[in-house]
C-alpha cells in the first residue's frame, strides 16, 4: 500500500518531468528564438495583420503615388494598392497574404506598417494609437514614365541615377507586372496570379535592371580603360597596331572587330569606335590581376548595397582563371566571356566616372515621415567605393564624350549638353546580342548617369547598342535633366 | 479534561465549510480572469466591450456555482484545487474558442452545460467510487463496444483521415474518448484483484524471477486495444494515451519494472509494424524531425504554430490581437499554439500550471485513499491528464512528433469536454470519500485515546 503511494508520487514526478520539458522548449520557442521566428519573412503572421491595419503610403519625389492602403469592405479591413499599376512592380514589389512581401515594401517594412505609441493617458489606452510612415522614393516619376515607354515592346531594362548621392531616378525594366494582382484579399486569386506570373516565360515577376546579370559587352572596356589609366598609364598612349583580327594563341576562335571593320590607335581612339582588337590586346597586356582589381573597384563580385532586397552581384573571374588562358582574358577584356553584370553595375560604373571615381551607394528611399509629419529616416548619401582617381576619371570622361561626339554613340546626343557614354553589343548565345549603353551628363558636372540595354529579340534586326541602346539613353536622359531643372 | 467536541459532523462540516470556502475563492478568481479575458478579446477585436459581457459572465459563473454546489452537497470534503483548476482551464478554452470561433464557441457553451450535468449526475449516482469495482467487467464492455463504434457501417464517420466518430442522427461524438475512463476503471479493478499474483515470481528465467504467464494474458490484451485502435482507428494519440496508462497502472499496482519494459519493448514492435504500414506515420516523423523544409506541406500546422508562439513571446500579442486562424485545428489540436501567441508563455505556462496543479490533487487524493482501487484509479486518471496534455503539448512544441488529441478542457470539442467532467467528478469522490476515511479513523483514534 505505501509502495504504492511511493509510486503514485512517482508518476506524478513523471508528469512533473514532461511539463518541464515542455516548458523548457517553451522557453526556447517563445523567449529564444523569439524574434527570430516573429521576424521570420515567411511569417505570414505579420503580413496577415498588415492586412487589418493601416499602412503608410509610397510616393515619387514629385509626389506621385505608387502605393497606398485604402480602407476596404473584404475579408480585411485595409486594401494595397497600387495606382500606377505595372510602372513601378519591380521597385515597390508588394505585400501578398501567400507570398509574404517584396521590393520597397520589404526594404521598407518597418517604416511603413502601423506602430502603436504609448498610452500617455488611460483614457488613450484603447483608443487607436497607431501611426504608419510614408516613403517618399528617390524615384522620379517623369523619368520613370519615359523609362517605360523607350522600352515599350521591347525586352530590357533602364537604371539612371545621380552620380553625386546615389539616388536612383529611374529602374524600369520590361516585361514588368501589376503588384494589384499579387495583393488580393482572396488567396486562390493570389495563387493563380502568382502561378500565371511564373508561368510566363518572360518571366515577368524578376526585376532584370538589379536582378539579372548579362553579358556587358563593349561597355565593359571603360573597366580595362580605367585599370590603364590607374594601373598602367603607359598602355594609354600606346598605339595599338591598325588590324581586324587579333590572332590568340592557342585558340581557333580569334577575336574579330565588328563588322569586320580594322581599328588601332591610342586608348582614346579604340575607345571612341570601340576597339575590340585594341582593348583585346590592352587586356592581355594589363594582365589578370588588374583587371580584377579593377573591375572589382568598380562592384564587380560584390552585391551592390542598395536598398531593395537580393540584387544580384556582377562577377568578374578571379585571377586564377586565366592562368594559360589568353583567349580568356582578351575576351574579358572586352566584356564577353564570363563576365556579367547587371544594368545597375553598369550604371554604377558610369556614374563612378563622372562622379570623379566615386561611386556612391545607390538607394531608392528619399525620405521617411510619420502620419504626424514628424521626420522618421532621411537618407543621407555616402560613398560605396573610389575606382579611379580624379585625374584619370576626367581622362576618361573626355575619352567617353568622344565616343558620342564621332564614335558609336552618336544617337546619344543632346543639343546643347555634353554627354559622354559607351556603347555596347554583347555577343550571346547563338547569333543574337543585347544592346548596351551607359552614359552620363552633363560631363562638366553630371547629375545623371544610365545604363540602359535592350535584349535581343526578333523583328530588331542587326542589334547594336548604338542604334537601339542610345536613342533610349537619350530619351530618358533629356527627361531626368529636365526633371531635375524643374524640381 | 476539557471535552472538545470532536463528533465526526462537526469536524468534517468545518474541514468541508473551509475547503469550499477556498474553492470558491479560486473560482471567484477564475471567473474573474476569464471575465476579463473575454472583454480584452473583444476589445482587441475592436475596441468595444462586448454586448454580451453580462450574460457571459452570468452563464461562466452560473455554470461553476452549480458545479460548486452540488460538490458542497455531494461532496463536501474533496479537494478544492480540483474545481479551481478545471474552472479555470475550462473558461480559459471557452474565451479561446469564442474568440476563434464564434460558431464554435455557441457548441462549446452548451458542451459546458452538458458536462456540467454529467459531473452533478456522476457524483449523485456514484455515492462511493469503490462501488464502480462492481462494474468492472459492464465497462470494459462498455469501453470495447465504444472503440469499435466508429467501425460500425452507418453510424462511423471517417473526419480527417482518422475513423474516430460516430454520426447519430444529429450528433456526432467521439467515443473513443469516453473509453479512457472505463478502460481506468475496468484495468484498476482487475489489477487490484490480482497485483499480489502479477507482482510475485513463480518462474525463474536466468536471473530474473518470472510470474505466472498467464498474468501476462492482461498485459497483451491491453497492448492489442492500444494497437488495434491505431491500426484501425489510424488515432496514434489515442493508441499512446491508452498504452501510458496500461503500462503505468501496471506498474504502480504492481512495483514490477518488467511489466512496464516488456509492455514498452510490445510498443516499439507495434510502432515498427505500423511504421512499415502506414506512409502517415512515416510522414509524420518527417515533419517532426524537419518541418521547415515541408513548411507549405505537411508541416504547415507546425511551422505556423511556431511562428504563433514565436511571436507571441513572453507576454502574447493580447487576446484578440494574434491571427492564430490560419492553423488547421487551431480550436482544437492546436488551441495551446493560440494561446502561445496571443497570451504568450505565460499563458502557456498558465496552462501547464494549471494542469499540474490538478494532477497534483488527484494524486493527493490517491495517496490519501486507503483504498488500493480508488487509489489506483485517481492514479491513472491523472496520468491519462497529464499524459494527453504531454502528447498534445509536446507535439506543437516538438519534444515528439504530433499527433492530434484534444488538450483536456481547453481544446474544442463535446466528447472531450464531457468526458474529463466526468473524470474529474469521480476524482472529486475520490478524494471526497478518503477525507471522510481519514477523519473517521482520526476520530476513532481520539475517542480510543480518551477511553483508555
Amino acid at each position: 500500500m505505501n509502495n504504492m503511494n511511493g509510486r503514485s508520487r512517482a508518476m506524478g514526478a513523471m508528469v512533473l518531468a514532461m511539463f518541464i520539458a515542455v516548458f523548457v522548449q517553451l522557453n526556447v520557442i517563445q523567449v529564444a528564438r523569439s524574434d527570430e521566428l516573429a521576424n521570420d519573412p515567411r511569417n505570414p503572421r505579420q503580413i496577415e495583420a498588415s492586412f487589418n491595419e493601416p499602412r503608410g503610403s509610397i510616393v515619387t519625389i514629385d509626389g506621385v503615388v505608387i502605393a497606398n492602403s485604402v480602407p476596404s469592405e473584404g475579408r480585411y479591413t485595409t486594401q494595397r494598392v497600387y495606382p500606377q499599376g505595372s510602372l513601378y512592380g519591380h521597385i515597390t514589389g508588394y505585400v501578398s497574404i501567400v507570398y509574404g512581401t517584396a521590393g520597397a515594401e520589404q526594404s521598407f517594412n518597418d517604416l511603413l506598417s502601423a506602430q502603436t505609441t504609448s498610452a500617455d493617458t488611460l483614457g488613450s489606452l484603447f483608443a487607436d494609437r497607431t501611426l504608419v510612415g510614408d516613403v517618399t522614393l528617390t524615384i522620379d516619376s517623369r523619368v520613370q514614365q519615359v523609362a517605360a515607354e523607350q522600352l515599350a515592346g521591347r525586352r530590357g531594362s533602364v537604371v539612371a541615377l545621380n552620380p553625386q548621392t546615389g539616388a536612383i531616378l529611374a529602374m524600369y525594366s520590361n516585361p514588368t507586372f501589376d503588384p494589384n494582382t499579387l495583393g488580393s484579399q482572396d488567396q486562390t486569386a493570389v495563387r493563380a496570379a502568382w502561378a500565371a506570373l511564373n508561368d510566363d516565360p518572360l518571366n515577368p515577376l524578376l526585376a532584370r535592371s538589379f536582378r539579372e546579370v548579362y553579358s556587358p559587352g563593349s561597355t565593359f572596356k571603360v573597366v580595362t580603360a580605367a585599370a590603364a589609366y590607374e594601373q598602367r598609364p603607359d598602355l594609354v598612349d600606346k598605339a595599338y597596331p591598325q588590324l581586324s583580327v587579333l590572332d590568340l594563341p592557342n585558340t581557333s576562335s580569334d577575336l574579330p572587330n565588328f563588322g569586320g571593320s580594322t581599328c588601332g590607335g591610342s586608348l582614346t581612339e579604340l575607345l571612341r569606335v570601340s576597339c575590340n582588337t585594341g582593348f583585346g590586346q590592352m587586356g592581355i597586356d594589363l594582365g589578370p590581376q588588374a583587371l580584377v582589381t579593377q573591375s572589382e573597384l568598380f562592384g564587380f563580385n560584390s552585391e551592390p548595397p542598395i536598398d531593395l532586397p537580393s540584387a544580384a552581384s556582377s562577377a568578374f573571374s578571379p585571377v586564377s582563371a586565366f592562368d594559360q588562358d589568353i583567349p580568356a582574358l582578351a575576351q574579358s577584356a572586352i566584356g564577353q566571356r564570363d563576365v556579367r553584370a547587371t544594368p545597375l553595375q553598369m550604371a554604377l560604373i558610369a556614374a563612378g566616372i563622372a562622379n570623379n571615381g566615386v561611386i556612391m551607394k545607390p538607394h531608392v528611399l528619399a525620405e521617411a515621415c510619420d502620419t504626424t509629419g514628424a521626420l522618421l529616416r532621411q537618407y543621407a548619401p555616402s560613398a560605396w567605393r573610389t575606382a579611379m582617381s580624379t585625374a584619370n576619371s576626367g581622362a576618361l570622361t573626355n575619352d567617353m564624350i568622344g565616343v558620342v561626339v564621332r564614335g558609336t554613340a552618336t544617337r546619344a546626343a543632346i543639343p546643347g549638353v555634353t554627354v559622354a557614354a559607351k556603347t555596347g553589343t554583347a555577343q550571346t548565345f547563338g547569333n543574337s546580342a543585347n544592346a548596351w549603353l551607359i552614359s552620363f551628363a552633363p560631363a562638366e558636372n553630371p547629375t545623371v548617369a544610365i545604363a540602359v540595354i535592350i535584349e535581343d529579340q526578333e523583328g530588331l534586326g542587326d542589334i547594336t547598342g548604338g542604334r537601339y541602346a542610345a536613342p533610349v539613353a537619350k530619351a530618358v536622359m533629356e527627361a531626368a535633366l529636365s526633371a531635375q531643372s524643374i524640381p | 479534561m476539557t471535552t472538545v467536541d470532536t463528533s465526526a459532523e462537526t469536524v468534517g462540516q468545518r474541514l468541508g465549510r473551509d475547503r469550499r470556502r477556498t474553492e470558491l475563492g479560486l473560482i471567484a478568481f477564475a471567473a474573474v480572469l476569464i471575465a476579463a479575458l473575454y472583454a480584452l478579446a473583444s476589445l482587441g477585436f475592436s475596441a468595444d466591450l462586448p454586448a454580451n459581457l453580462v450574460p457571459f459572465v452570468a452563464f461562466v459563473v452560473g455554470l461553476t456555482v452549480v458545479l460548486h454546489l452540488s460538490i458542497r452537497r455531494l461532496a463536501p470534503l474533496a479537494d478544492p484545487v480540483l474545481l479551481g483548476t478545471v474552472t479555470m482551464l475550462t473558461g480559459l478554452g471557452y474565451v479561446m474558442v469564442l474568440r476563434l470561433n464564434e460558431e464554435l464557441a455557441a457548441q462549446q457553451a452548451t458542451w459546458c452545460a452538458v458536462g456540467t450535468v454529467a459531473f452533478v449526475g456522476t457524483l449523485y449516482f456514484v455515492k462511493r467510487a469503490r462501488d464502480l469495482q462492481r462494474y468492472r467487467y459492464i465497462f470494459a464492455v462498455t469501453g470495447l463496444v465504444l472503440l469499435v463504434m466508429p467501425m460500425v457501417p452507418g453510424i462511423g464517420t471517417t473526419i480527417n483521415g482518422a475513423r474516430l466518430w460516430v454520426r447519430i442522427g444529429p450528433v456526432s461524438f467521439q467515443p473513443g474518448e469516453f473509453v479512457k475512463i472505463t478502460l481506468a476503471i475496468f484495468v484498476a479493478s482487475y489489477l487490484v484483484e490480482k497485483r499480489e499474483l502479477m507482482s510475485m515470481g513463480t518462474r525463474r528465467l536466468g536471473p530474473v524471477l518470472l510470474p505466472d504467464l498467464k498474468h501476462f494474458g492482461p498485459v497483451v490484451l491491453m497492448w492489442g486495444v492500444s494497437f488495434a485502435t491505431l491500426f484501425v482507428q489510424r488515432d496514434l494519440g489515442s493508441s499512446a494515451l491508452f498504452f501510458a496508462l496500461f503500462v503505468s497502472m501496471l506498474w504502480v499496482a504492481t512495483g514490477r519494472a518488467l511489466y512496464p519494459s516488456l509492455a514498452g519493448f510490445l510498443f516499439v514492435g507495434g510502432v515498427l509494424i505500423a511504421w512499415r504500414q502506414f506512409e502517415y506515420l512515416r510522414n509524420r516523423v518527417d515533419v517532426w524531425i524537419d518541418p521547415w523544409s515541408v513548411a507549405q506541406g505537411g508541416g504547415f500546422q507546425l511551422v505556423q504554430a511556431w511562428y504563433d508562439m514565436g511571436s507571441g513571446g513572453l507576454t502574447g500579442q493580447g487576446i484578440g490581437r494574434g491571427t492564430p486562424t490560419r492553423i488547421p485545428f487551431v480550436e482544437t489540436d492546436f488551441i495551446f499554439a493560440a494561446i502561445g501567441e496571443e497570451l504568450g508563455l505565460f499563458g502557456t505556462t498558465l496552462i501547464l500550471v494549471a494542469m499540474l496543479l490538478l494532477v497534483g490533487a488527484g494524486l493527493r487524493a490517491a495517496i490519501r485513499s486507503r483504498n488500493p482501487f480508488e487509489k489506483l484509479l485517481a492514479t491513472g486518471l491523472v496520468t491519462v491528464l497529464g499524459v494527453q496534455t504531454f502528447i498534445i503539448t509536446g507535439g506543437i512544441t516538438r519534444l515528439l512528433p504530433l499527433t492530434g488529441i484534444t488538450l483536456p478542457f481547453v481544446s474544442y470539442g463535446g466528447s472531450s469536454l464531457v468526458t474529463n467532467f466526468i473524470l474529474i467528478a469521480i476524482l472529486v469522490r475520490i478524494s471526497h470519500d478518503a477525507e471522510e476515511e481519514a477523519l473517521r479513523r482520526d476520530l476513532r483514534v481520539s475517542s480510543d485515546g480518551s477511553t483508555v
